[in-house]
């Protein structure tokens, strides 16, 4: 989400809109990472013009996808106020899971899916399981991602590694969506979110509230402007990768749960006060294990998309960077680690900042530790921006 | 005596509570951290426009009381009646079902959702199942600007995180949601504590609107000036257990004092 509204030309309160309203919110934790991002990009593009090419912009995408995929399950988990180190190692047996049946039993692609989504959920069930007996989620997760690495070894064949190329597990990466077909839906989407805006105004209306058309309209624009030009520029190859789409309804289907549901309101409600959340009514220990199942289901997907893209699976899947890569992108992209702040588009804009530190050092042939210096900088520098913009000053908070 | 001279809400029909509807009764509620005692065979009742005030110092188990009656906590032993029928209160949503509505000392609001976000806390009005609950908003933005004017809780914003409100608005929003659901009893733990003169007047004013609403109240406060001038009864408890009881106007604020500390014994009534 890449929209900004100016404060300026903010209605007054008393007349301020759901949907003004839902994008200042949005974007007022995202400021800082975009500007981060503007200063990454602006650097690596003054060394090199091909950094902001559509080649590496498509490259790009594709290279965040599984990260950006994890931190989406990472931020649910961030949400209510617990922490998860061993997604990333899940992610992995998942996508061995799915590979073993699809490659190795020769069993439809969709069983594969299936059972890896289900195996996800079902550690990611113990998981929460142990937390809601008091174990904190730290100690619990750092414990299942070692377990996870044995299990791993448990579930590959004997010789540790399934190979998916040119089998059907492999097409998960490398379908590209037509251009054609591609503008087709991000107008279906354009219009889908114009028709939803259009009748939450036409609710207001209807029992009274002001609201005006422009609310409608010109947030409609900029999400037009957002999907044609992303369709644009990485339709430019070869079609918009498969991946992308996964994502984009990934999180599409996060945001619509966590600020139009109840549900929504309850795991930010977890997140804020437990205590109160409980006194509320909300059973706190059933949002925990949803947080947890949701997850679950994230790891495996971003396993299968990563296992499709990597063609294959071998022991090191899940391992390296990107566990801390994924909490990392959640906390950079403005989701707090004490709970109840911060929003799904967090593990998209803090996974794109990651990933264009990696992908342009690589582009530019710098060694390794810069990246691993950028990226740590990049990491407390956003948390500190954020803090500063909360606390409205650069001056010391009295905490 | 200045306390004496404090205007009271004269209200003569209330005299006669006793004949009203027990709308919430506790009997023998007992309840026991290990082997320590925080109630002992309590019996307490609330009937149709009723306050009753609920006095003890430190330790007297008017916590625990909060704890039972809202569903926190369940008793070790004995009965809790809502409208004459037993009910088992094993969270704070069968309190909520059952028509109690619990005002907590710290306001129990979640600091990181709005105003309106907080008064339908655990009661959205959401849509059917197949558009995932959706949250009704706007329904909720009316209603909640209605009650909250209608109690002149005034904020700046529906939209603000309430940890960026004033400690009266906070309490304002917390003594609001008690008239969301509509409840038969609501239970006010401390309701006046670390508030202003003028914030305090509006709370207890409230307080007589909730009586005057015809619901049952229960005020636990340790401000003898609150209890005496909200009140018609007033239940003493001491080291778990009742102690005392008197109607209003037939006690003297030492008679309190004497009650809650244990100085001279009175006789249980």
């Amino acid at each position: 989400m890449t929209v900004s509204t100016s404060p300026s030309g903010a209605p007054p309160a008393a007349r301020r809109t759901l949907v003004s309203r839902a994008i200042e919110s949005a974007t007022h934790r995202s400021i800082p990472v975009l500007v981060v991002l503007a200063i990454i990009w602006a650097i690596f593009y003054s060394q090199s013009s091909a950094y902001l090419s559509f080649q590496n912009l498509t490259n790009l995408t594709l290279q965040i996808v599984t990260t950006a995929i994890l931190a989406l399950g990472v931020v649910f988990v961030l949400l209510v106020g617990e922490i998860d180190l061993s997604s990333a190692v899940l992610s992995g047996v998942c996508a061995a899971v799915a590979a073993g049946l699809v490659v190795n039993s020769g069993l439809p692609l969709t069983v594969g899916i299936a059972a890896a989504v289900l195996a996800g959920m079902a550690v990611t069930f113990i998981e929460a399981q142990v937390i809601m007996f008091g174990v904190p989620s730290l100690i619990v997760t750092l414990g299942g991602m070692v377990i996870l690495q044995g299990l791993i070894l448990v579930v590959l064949p004997p010789e540790f590694t399934i190979s998916v190329a040119a089998t059907p597990f492999a097409k998960i990466a490398s379908t590209t969506i037509p251009a054609g077909m591609s503008y087709a839906l991000a107008a279906a989407g354009t219009v889908a979110f114009a028709a939803y805006r259009l009748f939450q105004r036409r609710e207001q209306v209807s029992t009274g509230s002001s609201a005006s058309v422009a609310a409608v309209v010109v947030p409609s624009l900029v999400i037009a402007a957002a999907l044609f030009g992303g369709v644009f520029t990485l339709t430019r190859q070869r079609g918009l990768p498969m991946p992308l789409l996964i994502l984009a309804v990934m999180l599409l289907i996060a945001w619509y749960a966590t600020t139009q549901t109840r549900y929504g309101i309850h795991l930010y409600a977890v997140g804020g006060d437990r205590e109160a959340a409980q006194r509320a009514g909300i059973p706190v220990r059933r949002m925990v294990l949803y947080s947890f199942l949701v997850l679950g289901a994230c790891a495996a997907v971003a396993g299968m998309v990563d296992a499709s893209r990597q063609l294959g699976v071998s022991v090191t899947s899940g391992s390296g960077p990107l566990m801390l890569n994924a909490i990392a992108a959640a906390v950079v992209g403005g989701t707090s680690l004490f709970g109840g702040r911060g929003s799904i588009w967090s593990a998209l804009l803090g996974a794109l900042v990651i990933g264009s530190i990696s992908n342009g050092v690589q582009l530019l042939g710098l060694s390794t530790e810069v990246q691993y210096f950028a990226t740590g900088s990049v990491l407390i520098v956003a948390v500190a921006a954020d803090v500063a913009l909360a606390r409205g000053s650069l001056l010391p908070g009295r905490r | 005596m200045a306390v004496d001279s404090e205007p009271q809400f004269s209200d003569p029909s209330h005299d006669g509570s006793s004949q009203g509807i027990p709308l919430l009764e506790l009997t023998k509620v007992s309840k026991y951290f290990g082997g320590v005692r925080a109630l002992h065979e309590v019996d307490i009742s609330v009937r149709e426009g009723e306050v009753v005030a609920l006095v003890g110092d430190n330790g007297a188990g008017k916590s625990t009381l909060v704890k039972i009656v809202s569903g926190v906590e369940s008793p070790s032993a004995g009965e809790v009646r809502v409208g004459g029928e037993t009910v088992r209160l094993d969270s704070p949503r069968d309190a909520a079902e059952a028509g109690i509505h619990t005002v907590f000392q710290d306001l129990s609001l979640c600091d990181n959702l709005d105003a309106v976000q907080n008064l339908f806390l655990g009661r959205e009005r959401h849509g059917r199942l197949w558009s995932g609950r959706r949250v009704r908003r706007h329904l909720m933005e009316e209603e909640a600007l209605r009650v909250l004017t209608s109690l002149s809780v005034k904020l700046r914003s529906l939209t603000t995180p309430v940890a960026a409100l004033s400690g009266g608005q906070r309490q304002g929003i917390a003594i609001c949601r008690a008239l969301i659901s509509d409840p038969a009893v609501v239970l006010l733990d401390e309701p006046t504590a670390a508030l202003g003169v003028s914030q305090r007047g509006e709370v207890l004013d409230l307080i007589h609107r909730l009586r005057e609403q015809g619901r049952g109240v229960v005020v636990i406060s340790h401000d003898m000036k609150d209890v005496r001038q909200v009140a018609d009864r007033v239940v003493v408890l001491r080291l778990g257990s009742r102690v005392a009881e008197f109607r209003r106007g037939a006690y003297t604020p030492s008679d309190l004092v004497s009650a809650m500390t244990g100085a001279a014994e009175p006789t249980n009534d």
